[in-house]
């Protein structure tokens, strides 16, 4: 995970992107309010989040998304005008677990906010990324999907080869445009600034990349997982 | 929603593509296809379009957008149904609250004969997954996969008449009233809860929204009933499903909130399907319509769409699209105002109008283009003193491992765990990594060389009733970092932005995952007496080459010279990734080995 992680932060830092923290523990308002979930959402459901005892409004965060609301807001409050970020972490899901799910698992979110940031950049951003860190062969393809937070939205497909296979595309992650109602919320004038965000499990990034069977390996402390890899040098 | 290209080619006069190009026509443009097999289709209606598109007619329009094909006839743009405008003598509605009841349509049906349904309506129910009942209940259920509108049908004659006219009531549920539905659950209910009852008798007939009541239940006798063509408020009916576990058809569609004006579409729709298989006379209709939606036109730039998208899409492009979904609109200076028909209730901002663009010309046409350059170096600062970290207790060579935040005691606990053993979130790493460390440690012979054992960290973060933070904990110590160098730290107060500035983490370039076998090993010494200068390399190579395809590992561990003879000593370990080992097939590949290694003039001692 860590020799991953510094890898993507490698080739996003090439094209600007710098990282960003928050916390594990988020406030429905980072973790929803902001990014254009309604109140009466699905996802708010009990099956979705994990709430915490004796602390309403408190989850374990959903997605890295909330470190993006974080984020917008200090760049709205630092008073800039291009900001791009990626957000590593951890965060969890109230759902059953098997060989390609887990209720803790790494999402890689990032955003890119300009004057004129686009759909076309975050398509360029990720067609330089799948390249640089799956082969020169790997392509993107976008399809329509829903995010509240992004619009429109996007599910990324990325085509791989992996060695000695026929080729395919492989569902990756979901991006968009960001929803003007989640610039507004962050401070930021939706009419001057624009951008795309992306998340994506991590894991299953890796399990593509490396052909790992299982979702729960990865954190399951075991080391054979770890020496589980031949290192090439 | 499960669709048959059968019925959906009844929309259009032109013959559709196969069902391979129709799933590709949704997928890059619409919807993801769960499933298609032969004539069905699943299809994953995203949350957005759930309000239209959950009907047979919603997914029609959207395939005739995509392949721009028109459709033959569209219901929803036919003229508003119009019913006896004279007030009904024999039936009335009442709504309690309108904001969980927007829209309550009833029709009072007489004579007509409840029986089987005709095959073509067997049939189109069955290509979609659901069961024939009877011609009446099938008519609705048809209708509501075809136009999306919930619909029901109660016995009157199982009602009370009050002065020769039934009274139809929409209200919340008295604290401990009962009902039982059609499949024959009884639910005890909160007041949360909406009911259709009998207004004459106060006696519940139906969950408003999920579901039928036995009470008023049609039977193979029914002659006379009431047919509801409603809307109930979306969050209400999501509520109820989730305290009674009731997920329904009809539940599945008012939580996606339907525009009311389609309940007049339903209602027609549905009294003409009855007419036809089942008879009746339609005596007449009552429209409770207390609370009408608004759409308001919704404006978009051409400049807009193409300055999100990054595309050079022309105005002709721009409203081929929106003739394509059959949107009304005016141009006016590379503006395009659009009104939303009733059914298009996710049309708001000028966003949703650029992804209309966007995915019915198709994303293929947005051509990647690499961001502009940006001033300045991107912060990193943070993540490189955190992997500064890690790669110094790498150097000292620990193995960094991952473990679950979900753990059985702690001071931050879950209201809702998945797993009732695990309900809180850690303090600390400690018991985590010890674990690890145990297991590790029994793993150790299959991993290290002998005499090495396991040295762990994790970097990861813990939950204290304070407040959460970074904690980076060892299995022991690093020696040179002085005697009193901790084995735990809080990376959330250390100073990692300046450590990690001008740090450049190592960079690993790992090969294909190699999976661990599940079974256990077994471990062989072996010592033998080998002339000086014996390379130690061949003499290992020499021990594998004999030892078949289930050694792991082949690692000298001692070695000394006594009396001007060397002594080497080597751990052998045996796994097979299929089966558990046996004493006397380890024995054997032993001896095969031990005379191997006597003919290359080697002693065994």
């Amino acid at each position: 995970m860590s020799i991953a992680i510094r890898q993507i932060a490698d080739i996003f830092g090439r094209m600007g992107f710098g990282i960003a923290y928050g916390p594990e523990l988020e406030t429905e308002h980072y973790n929803f309010d902001t990014l254009n979930v309604p109140p009466d959402h699905p996802a708010r459901d009990m099956q979705d989040t994990f709430w915490i005892k004796g602390a309403p409004g408190t989850v374990l965060r959903t997605h890295t998304t909330s470190v993006t609301s974080r984020e917008l807001e200090k760049m709205a409050g630092a008073g800039e005008h291009e900001k791009r970020m990626i957000m590593p972490g951890k965060v969890f899901r109230n759902e059953a677990t098997d060989m390609t799910h887990e209720a803790q698992f790494y999402q890689l979110d990032g955003f890119a906010v300009g004057p004129d940031v686009t759909l076309a950049n975050l398509k360029g951003t990720f067609e330089t990324f799948y390249r640089e860190y799956l082969g020169e062969g790997a392509k993107v393809r976008f399809r329509p999907s829903f995010f509240g937070f992004t619009e429109p939205s996007v599910e990324i497909d990325a085509w791989y080869e992996a060695p000695g296979k026929a080729g395919a595309w492989l569902e990756m992650s979901g991006g968009g445009m960001l929803h003007p109602s989640v610039l507004e919320a962050a401070g930021l004038d939706s009419t001057k600034v624009q951008g795309f965000a992306f998340g994506g499990g991590i894991e299953r990034l890796l399990m593509v990349k490396y052909g790992i069977p299982d979702v729960r390996l990865f954190h399951s402390g075991d080391i054979r997982f770890v020496h589980g890899f031949e290192e090439r040098v | 929603m499960k669709v048959s290209r059968t019925w959906l080619q009844k929309y259009f006069d032109e013959l559709l593509p196969n069902a391979e190009a129709v799933a590709d026509a949704y997928t890059f443009h619409a919807f993801e296809i769960d499933s298609a097999e032969g004539d069905e289709l699943d299809v994953k209606v995203l949350p957005n379009r759930a309000a239209d598109c959950l009907c047979h007619r919603g997914l029609a329009k959207e395939l005739g957008a995509i392949l721009n094909l028109p459709l033959a006839h569209d219901p929803l743009r036919e003229p508003t149904p119009h019913y006896k405008v004279e007030p009904c003598k024999e039936l009335s509605v009442t709504i309690e609250d309108v904001k969980k009841c927007s829209r309550y349509m009833a029709a009072l049906v007489r004579g007509v004969k409840v029986g089987p349904s005709p095959d073509w309506l067997k049939e189109a129910l069955e290509s979609v997954g659901q069961r024939s009942i009877n011609n009446v209940v099938d008519a609705t259920n048809y209708v509501m996969l075809d136009l999306g509108q919930p619909l029901h049908a109660f016995d009157a004659q199982k009602l009370m008449q009050k002065d020769g006219a039934y009274a139809i009531g929409v209200r919340s549920a008295k604290l401990g009233e009962k009902i039982t539905t059609l499949a024959g659950d009884a639910y005890e209910l909160s007041p949360e809860r909406i009911l259709i009852v009998d207004s004459n008798t106060d006696a519940p007939i139906g969950i408003a929204g999920v579901r039928g009541g036995k009470a008023a239940e049609l039977t193979q006798s029914t002659v006379d009933i009431i047919v509801e063509s409603a809307n109930f408020d979306g969050t209400d009916v999501r509520r109820t499903v989730q305290a009674l576990r009731l997920t329904t058809d009809a539940s599945l569609r008012f939580q996606n909130r339907p525009s009311p004006e389609l309940a007049a579409y339903g209602m027609q729709a549905v009294l003409e399907l009855i007419r036809k298989v089942a008879g009746g006379e339609v005596i007449g209709v009552v429209d409770e319509y207390p609370v009408r939606p608004h759409l308001a036109p919704v404006s978009v730039t051409l400049s807009r769409i193409n300055g999100l998208l990054g595309s050079h899409f022309v105005i002709q492009e721009v409203t081929d699209v929106f003739n394509q979904l059959g949107l009304p609109y005016d141009v006016a200076n590379e503006a395009f105002i659009v009104t939303p028909p009733f059914e298009r209730t996710d049309l708001l901002i000028p966003e949703d109008l650029v992804e209309e663009v966007g995915r019915i010309r198709g994303y293929d046409a947005i051509v990647p283009a690499p961001l502009p350059n940006m001033e300045g170096t991107p912060d990193q600062a943070r993540f490189r003193g955190i992997e500064r970290m890690k790669d110094q207790l790498v150097e000292q060579g620990f193995v960094e491992i991952s473990t679950q935040s979900f753990v059985k005691k702690g001071e931050v606990y879950l209201a809702n765990p998945l797993d009732k053993t695990m309900p809180a979130l850690r303090t600390s790493l400690e018991a985590n990594l010890a674990d690890a460390l145990a297991k590790a440690k029994h793993y150790a012979p299959l991993l290290l060389p002998p005499g090495e054992s396991p040295k762990l960290f994790e970097v990861g973060t813990v939950f204290p009733k304070e407040g959460e933070y970074l904690e980076l904990r060892m299995t022991e110590g690093v020696p040179a970092w002085g005697e009193n160098a901790q084995t735990v730290d809080n990376l959330s107060i250390a100073k990692l932005e300046d450590y990690g500035k001008d740090y450049e983490p190592v960079q690993y370039r790992p090969g294909p995952y190699q999976p661990f076998s599940l079974y256990p090993f077994v471990l062989r010494d072996i010592a033998l007496w080998v002339p000086p200068d014996t390379d130690v390399g061949r003499t290992t190579s020499h021990i594998r080459e004999n030892a078949g395809e289930l050694i792991r590992r082949v690692d000298l561990f001692d070695h000394f010279e006594k009396e001007g003879r060397t002594s080497y000593a080597f751990r052998l370990v045996f796994q097979s990734s299929e089966r558990t080992l046996t004493d006397e097939e380890v024995n054997g590949i032993m001896e095969k080995i031990t005379g191997a290694l006597a003919r290359a003039g080697l002693e065994v001692r």
